[in-house]
């Protein structure tokens, strides 16, 4: 049965190969070619140049730092925070429902209704300043000062907890309880079954909550702007920032070609991802 | 007793965490029953002409958890007074649903197809699904643009609600539910010689409901949020989405600001609501290998 040699169902793929292909993988192909040329219209070839003049040019460098500075604390603080969380949450059965749910309304609250709020908040005579007023302690500059950058990694925690929690309590839910017992009687204490049971059991709820945490940290761009607008202060200046502006000025090359290294980076990352889960959850 | 003690320590640690994660949602709730004089004197930092009077030089936003008087003017002016906000809810309304149902079909049957693909190199091809899933929007509006450009659809809103439709997203998100329905399945249907839309109608949509729903929800939630896609294409105020209108009204018009995020908040909290469990069993089922 196995070696019958066409699945009519194999079709179904069509429309959604089709699609793909029309609006991401075309357009992608064609930036790419953005990439070795001096402008769209009466292109010249140019090799190399664009990828050598941008690893010199200041603002990308800066925006690529900020990036990777604000997922490497971003990612691994919510995983830390969600897991904790999640197994906290795991204890009380009866009200599990319930936190559950408030920490999921930030997730589906729009960016845009919560923006007012965090604006009052974190202006500089925002209400923080004026708690901050009262205890005789200068103010600070929430928004536009190296502060910004951890008032955002806030903002993405208070966001995408919930998601990951949900994540985490299924995939703890999903360990057989009989490992527990065993460890138990083989006297393991409670430290020594978190590590062995439940962490190595949770290495495919880790890989999904790096993906789902990775593109969420791209997502909280929407923030950003909404708060600081194109222009934040350098600490804050990310990748997104530099391809809206270069978009704006229509600087195709600068454009397509960050474009480019990005698809490169993200490349690798989840190819090493997908191999690390492979090996790991056989 | 032991047990009880620390499940008492747990519950206020969660309770304390809850109350800072809900902050903004009850502020914003309970302040769009303020009226409009008392945000002006709250929630802007401007002295007025009384608090030069009053020899106040310094003035901060002051952020209150209560009106101190109830009204529902705020909502008057929004839903009635002002009926562009209806219009431009329709407009979010518009992009959303289209995405939402054309992305759950898509990807439902790319699911499908991947799941009984038997060729060597289909993982290759998915990892193309995950790098553009894992691209930033940015990233993504470039290619968007050029195609929208091609295909003459610039100016309307098929040029991001048909990147929307084929977004990887939901195919992987399907595909990962999919994997927890055992492949006997789909082999015993196969040889009692049901077709390929019958097994899907028959045995994958029963057992996949909760991915379902979880996928229309996050989906619906990115699309009812839509910003950059908009401020890139579309270039008539009465078009634009809720969703931009309202970063806008945080500037010039905040009497009307919190009862606009509150009703604009109501769709995507009502989907939280009664898919809460959906969401849960949905994403469970994808975390399964």
């Amino acid at each position: 049965m196995r070696k019958k040699s066409f699945d009519f169902g194999v079709l179904f793929l069509l429309p959604g190969l089709i699609g793909f292909v029309i609006f991401y993988i075309w357009p992608f192909l064609i930036s790419l070619g953005y990439s070795f040329v001096d402008k769209p219209i009466d292109s010249v070839f140019v090799g190399f140049k664009n990828y050598l003049d941008l690893f010199k040019n200041e603002s990308y460098l800066m925006s690529l730092k900020n990036t990777l500075i604000f997922m490497g604390i971003c990612v691994p603080l919510n995983i830390i925070l969600s897991l904790l969380a999640a197994v906290l949450i795991n204890k009380v059965s009866r009200y599990k429902e319930i936190f559950m749910l408030i920490f999921l309304i930030p997730l589906v609250i729009p960016s845009g209704s919560t923006n007012f709020f965090w604006k009052s908040l974190f202006a500089t005579d925002g209400y923080l300043n004026y708690i901050l007023s009262l205890l005789d302690v200068s103010k600070v500059n929430w928004l536009e000062s190296e502060v910004t950058r951890y008032v955002i990694v806030f903002i993405f925690i208070w966001k995408n907890l919930g998601y990951n929690i949900v994540l985490f309590i299924a995939g703890i839910n999903n360990i057989p309880k009989l490992y527990y017992e065993a460890a138990t009687v083989d006297g393991a204490g409670a430290v020594r079954s978190f590590l062995d049971i439940t962490l190595s059991n949770l290495i495919p709820t880790f890989v999904l909550v790096t993906i789902m945490s990775l593109i969420n940290s791209f997502k909280v761009f929407k923030e950003i702007y909404l708060l600081t607008g194109s222009y934040p202060h350098e600490s804050i200046y990310m990748l997104q920032h530099f391809m809206n502006n270069m978009f704006y000025s229509l600087n195709y090359p600068k454009l397509t070609t960050a474009t480019s290294i990005l698809v490169l980076i993200i490349a690798i990352l989840s190819q090493a991802l997908l191999k690390y889960e492979r090996r790991k959850s056989v | 007793m032991r047990k009880k003690f620390s499940d008492i320590i747990i519950i206020s640690i969660l309770i304390l965490l809850s109350a800072i994660f809900l902050f903004p949602l009850l502020v914003t709730i309970s302040n769009s029953f303020m009226s409009a004089s008392e945000i002006l004197t709250n929630y802007t930092s401007k002295r007025l002409i009384f608090d030069v009077m009053d020899g106040i030089s310094k003035k901060f936003i002051n952020i209150k958890l209560l009106p101190g008087t109830l009204t529902i003017s705020q909502y008057k002016e929004v839903l009635i007074n002002q009926p562009s906000y209806l219009l431009l809810m329709m407009n979010s309304l518009k992009i959303t649903v289209p995405v939402v149902i054309g992305n759950v079909l898509v990807s439902l049957l790319s699911a499908y197809g991947f799941t009984i693909w038997k060729w060597k190199y289909k993982e290759v091809v998915f990892l193309l699904y995950i790098i553009v899933m894992l691209m930033p929007l940015q990233a993504v509006l470039v290619p968007n643009f050029i195609v929208a450009d091609k295909l003459g659809i610039k100016d309307s809103y098929l040029a991001f609600i048909l990147p929307g439709i084929f977004s990887p997203f939901g195919t992987f998100l399907l595909r990962q539910t999919m994997k927890a329905i055992p492949y006997e399945y789909f082999e015993a249907a196969k040889m009692d010689g049901d077709n390929d839309f019958k097994i899907l109608l028959n045995i994958i949509i029963p057992q996949m409901k909760s991915g379902l729903a979880a996928l229309a929800m996050l989906v619906f939630i990115e699309y009812w949020n839509i910003v950059e896609q908009v401020v890139i294409f579309v270039k008539d105020y009465y078009k634009e989405p809720l969703s931009v209108f309202l970063s806008r009204i945080s500037q010039d018009n905040i009497s009307i600001v919190f009862a606009a995020s509150c009703v604009y908040m109501i769709l995507p909290f009502y989907f939280l609501i009664i898919g809460q469990k959906n969401l849960e069993k949905g994403i469970e089922l994808s975390g399964i290998k």
